[in-house]
């Protein structure tokens, strides 16, 4: 090799040097430097709007709630069409804000656009303009993120709103049978529409108008939990026959009934019929903490109930507890914490022959053609006693409404399941009203709880009618 | 003859695969089918399976450049084509006038004898396309080294590219008669002062890079080497001195981001859109590479990575890499030593153009604008590019070596 053909390898050499480098630069730039310039705010990629319009989402009956449109500039802009009834359910969308709610969850399928409608419209436009298109199938030119169907049913979803008003607190109905969540309702909400001027002014954040409090409220539930203690008491066969003088004194701590009234001899169904502190106090002392912490797990007390929006756990004391710390807990006070959600499911569950259902907000995925992309089935969530016990319970609970504590619950026809509650919210406050209930007794078709946030009446008088209200809509009486 | 043929053809083959999957692609996101698209498309399949074939059966040497390059214009015009249809369309028609140009070159390059003789030609031509670009040219981009002919607007640096070339060539080749390298280096330094007065940074610099490389294959006096880049070295500092053109391009390249919304803004948003594609791009059709201005010239490689990915880049470099080789090793098997001179000119040329554009859009050098070859849209530099890639094949092909009267050694 003479001196030139050396000198020319070494020009070589020399170039690709430069291009290794290159190379090496652009690698070591993706990945230690891209991610800091990516978030620069001069990046202007993030704002500009996505190239799929974000897709709608519509109840059970394919009424329209939220949908976006596109402006001449590409600007997407969402629009909820019922302001404030979703808020906590649907969420909302925002560029600068991100997004909450089922906008949150199934934000990836809302902005995915099925490819084939991209596809077919290029082929349409071949057949166009080859002159071959004689069908005249019009072409579509918005590509359109998918669409969600919610398990809702926008009408019920309105007069659940009606009916709990302005009152603080909270309303779930559902089909106890496959877990569609018919309706869900709170107060303080937001409305979606507005959400920017919402989060700069700090003054309307109070109250908690952000929070889901039928997935993420935690309340004591006070005597809507005797199901779960009659449930245990009726699997573990315990001494239930009691005599109330309207006060007791267990583990050296007074437990008395509301009022005080002595409900006399009393069995486990007119103990439940009557919501007898009393008896269900000695009940719970005579299961021990254990099996009343089993039996709370199997109603999913300290498990994340997978839904489609997202949930806190229910909360039963795991660490040791005294007995008068058991005997406040079996009638649902003491350290027990609950979701509404929570508490419809244990009523679903009574009224399913012990079947929990997973509950379910979405039910399908579908595509700008209506064609179904996804379809999510009723799942068995947990099975929480045998059919037999559930019979029981709910024999048990139709007593309530009939004879006892649930009366205003009652209509003409129906037969009705119910648990009132009245719960100890804490010192100077207002005690929150409870109220859960499935019917038809004999063929359940809808589980409600509703929930008043100290509200300072009891569940029989204040919420049982509400109760009552949504359940004679939802059956069409 | 039909086997081989089809295993000829592979690669070809595959290009078209990857074309037809690109541009449906690219039609799918912008909704559009029309006549473009479909010019487009047969146009590119069409020009890269002829051009291919012929060369095939014309030529008996290098059969890679061409294919290595119409790779790199199928990367090209896909881009292009997704930024701006029309233009897409447009780049194929000169896409396929390059071709012609490419074989009309080579034809003629081949034919013409003694090219090795006509030096003080080279620097005629050079001065009087110079001269023209100074007394009729019009500024585009900050830069006065456009010519404008009827609303035709081309670069006579393209050109002069190749003469210059082609000066050192029959320089070298001929040095025994006239050695005299200050004359040599003058006459470089006059061409690389038209193009700094011109404002043309970029090309000045590629001049420069190419007659060193030359310089430091043929020069047998080291020493005068060294001497010429401490003379270069010199000069450029006084022209940062000097000229705030040339300060500005240093002060953006160190930190464009205290004038992201004045002078910086150009190189930022070439970054943001490299950081934007990661490894595997956003995808085509769904970055913003018109975000970034002269996105379809110089920025071109920028958009590639956006929405094709590093990855794409890598490919896109490494192409140019495979170009080079080649093309170093035309020149070291080539007799005849103006072809060899010439084939390493042409070859340092693309090499030197490509990474200073390479590494301007990425922010690795000051960026100073020039197209990346055979990837950016622009007709004056495709066809001179082309020209240049005909002379590469004619040097890569076996050349009987003229009988000089007083051959050295």
């Amino acid at each position: 090799m003479n001196k030139e053909q050396k000198r020319i390898i070494r020009v070589l050499l020399l170039l690709s040097t430069l291009f290794i480098s290159l190379i090496i630069y652009l690698t070591y730039f993706t990945i230690f430097k891209a991610d800091d310039i990516k978030t620069s705010s001069y990046n202007k990629r993030p704002n500009e709007k996505a190239y799929v319009l974000r897709g709608s989402i519509y109840d059970r009956n394919q009424k329209v709630l939220a949908y976006s449109t596109k402006d001449d500039n590409k600007d997407q802009t969402r629009h909820y069409e019922y302001g404030n009834l979703y808020s906590h359910i649907i969420g909302y969308d925002n560029n600068r804000y991100g997004n909450t709610g089922v906008e949150r969850t199934f934000s990836s399928s809302l902005t995915q656009s099925n490819i084939i409608d991209d596809v077919k419209n290029v082929f349409f436009q071949i057949l166009d303009k080859t002159g071959m298109n004689k069908d005249k199938v019009p072409i579509d030119r918005e590509t359109k993120g998918n669409s969600l169907v919610l398990s809702i049913d926008h009408e019920l979803q309105e007069y659940t709103k009606q009916k709990l008003g302005n009152k603080k607190g909270s309303i779930v109905a559902m089909n106890p049978k496959n877990g569609d969540i018919l309706s869900m309702v709170n107060f303080p909400d937001f409305n979606p529409n507005s959400i920017e001027e919402l989060l700069e002014n700090k003054e309307s954040q109070k109250d908690g108008q952000f929070m889901n409090r039928a997935t993420q409220g935690l309340f004591p539930p006070g005597s809507i939990f005797k199901v779960i203690t009659s449930t245990s008491a009726l699997e573990n066969d315990v001494n239930t026959n009691f005599y109330c003088e309207g006060q007791i004194k267990i583990g050296g701590k007074p437990i008395g009934d509301y009022n005080n009234t002595a409900h006399g001899n009393v069995d486990l169904k007119e103990s439940l019929t009557e919501s007898c502190n009393v008896a269900f106090a000695q009940i719970g002392v005579e299961l021990s903490q254990d099996t009343l912490l089993k039996k709370s797990e199997d109603f999913m007390f300290n498990k994340k109930i997978p839904f489609d929006i997202s949930t806190k756990k229910s909360s039963f004391p795991t660490k040791d507890i005294d007995k008068a710390a058991i005997a406040s807990t079996s009638i649902g006070q003491g350290e027990l914490l609950v979701t509404p959600l929570n508490m419809a499911l244990m009523a679903s569950s009574i009224a399913n022959d012990g079947k929990m259902m997973k509950p379910r907000l979405v039910n399908k995925v579908i595509d700008s053609d209506n064609n179904v992309v996804k379809e999510f089935e009723s799942e068995t969530l947990s099975t929480v006693t045998t059919p037999d016990i559930a019979n029981n319970v709910k024999d048990m609970m139709v007593s309530v409404v009939d004879n006892g504590t649930g009366k205003r619950a009652k209509i003409n026809g129906i037969k009705i399941a119910g648990k009132t509650g009245t719960a100890e919210a804490g010192k100077n406050k207002k005690d929150h009203s409870w109220f859960v209930a499935f019917a038809p007794a004999d063929d359940p078709q809808i589980a409600v709880v509703v929930f008043l946030e100290n509200d300072g009446g009891t569940g029989g008088t204040t919420a049982a009618p509400i109760a009552r209200d949504i359940i004679k809509r939802a059956l069409g009486y | 003859m039909f086997n081989r043929s089809i295993s000829f053809k592979t690669p070809h083959n595959l290009l078209l695969i990857l074309n037809l999957c690109s541009l449906s692609l690219v039609m799918i996101y912008n909704k559009s089918f029309d006549k473009l698209s479909v010019g487009v498309i047969f146009g590119l399949t069409i020009t890269i399976y002829l051009s291919n074939i012929m060369l095939h059966k014309i030529s008996s040497g290098d059969n890679y450049i061409l294919l290595i390059v119409s790779m790199m214009m199928s990367l090209g015009i896909i881009m292009i084509y997704r930024i701006d249809p029309e233009l897409g369309f447009k780049q194929v028609i000169w896409y396929m006038l390059g071709i012609v140009t490419f074989y009309v070159t080579y034809f003629i390059v081949k034919k013409l004898p003694y090219l090795s003789r006509w030096m003080y030609l080279y620097i005629g031509l050079s001065l009087v396309l110079f001269l023209s670009t100074l007394i009729f040219g019009s500024t585009i981009n900050g830069s006065t080294n456009w010519i404008k002919i009827k609303g035709y607007s081309f670069q006579p640096a393209e050109i002069i590219k190749i003469l210059f070339v082609f000066f050192l060539a029959a320089y070298f080749v001929n040095r025994d008669k006239f050695e005299n390298k200050y004359i040599l280096s003058g006459i470089v330094y006059a061409n690389i002062g038209f193009l700094f007065i011109q404002r043309d940074l970029g090309s000045a610099m590629l001049f420069y890079l190419v007659f060193l490389v030359i310089f430091y294959v043929y020069e047998n006096d080291r020493k005068f080497i060294l001497l010429n880049m401490g003379g270069a070295l010199f000069m450029a500092l006084i022209g940062y001195f000097l000229f705030s053109h040339v300060q500005v391009r240093v002060s953006t390249w160190i930190d464009p981001w205290s004038d992201i919304s004045g002078k910086g803004y150009q190189i930022t948003q070439s970054l943001f859109a490299i950081a934007e594609g990661g490894f595997l791009g956003t995808g085509l059709g769904k970055g913003y590479p018109n975000f970034i201005p002269a996105v379809q010239t110089d920025f071109i490689f920028s958009a590639i990575i956006e929405e094709m990915g590093i990855l794409t880049g890598i490919a896109v470099i490494m192409l140019f890499l495979i170009l080079i080789y080649r093309g170093v090793k035309i020149s070291l098997e080539q007799k005849d030593s103006f072809f060899r001179i010439i084939a390493l000119g042409i070859t340092c040329m693309f090499g030197f153009q490509a990474f200073i554009i390479l590494g301007g859009v990425t922010k690795l050098i000051p960026l100073t604008g020039i197209t990346l070859p055979f990837l950016s849209y622009g007709g004056s530099s495709l066809i001179m590019s082309f020209a240049s890639l005909g002379i590469l094949q004619v040097a890569s092909e076996y050349i009987h070596p003229i009988e000089e009267e007083d051959s050295n050694e």
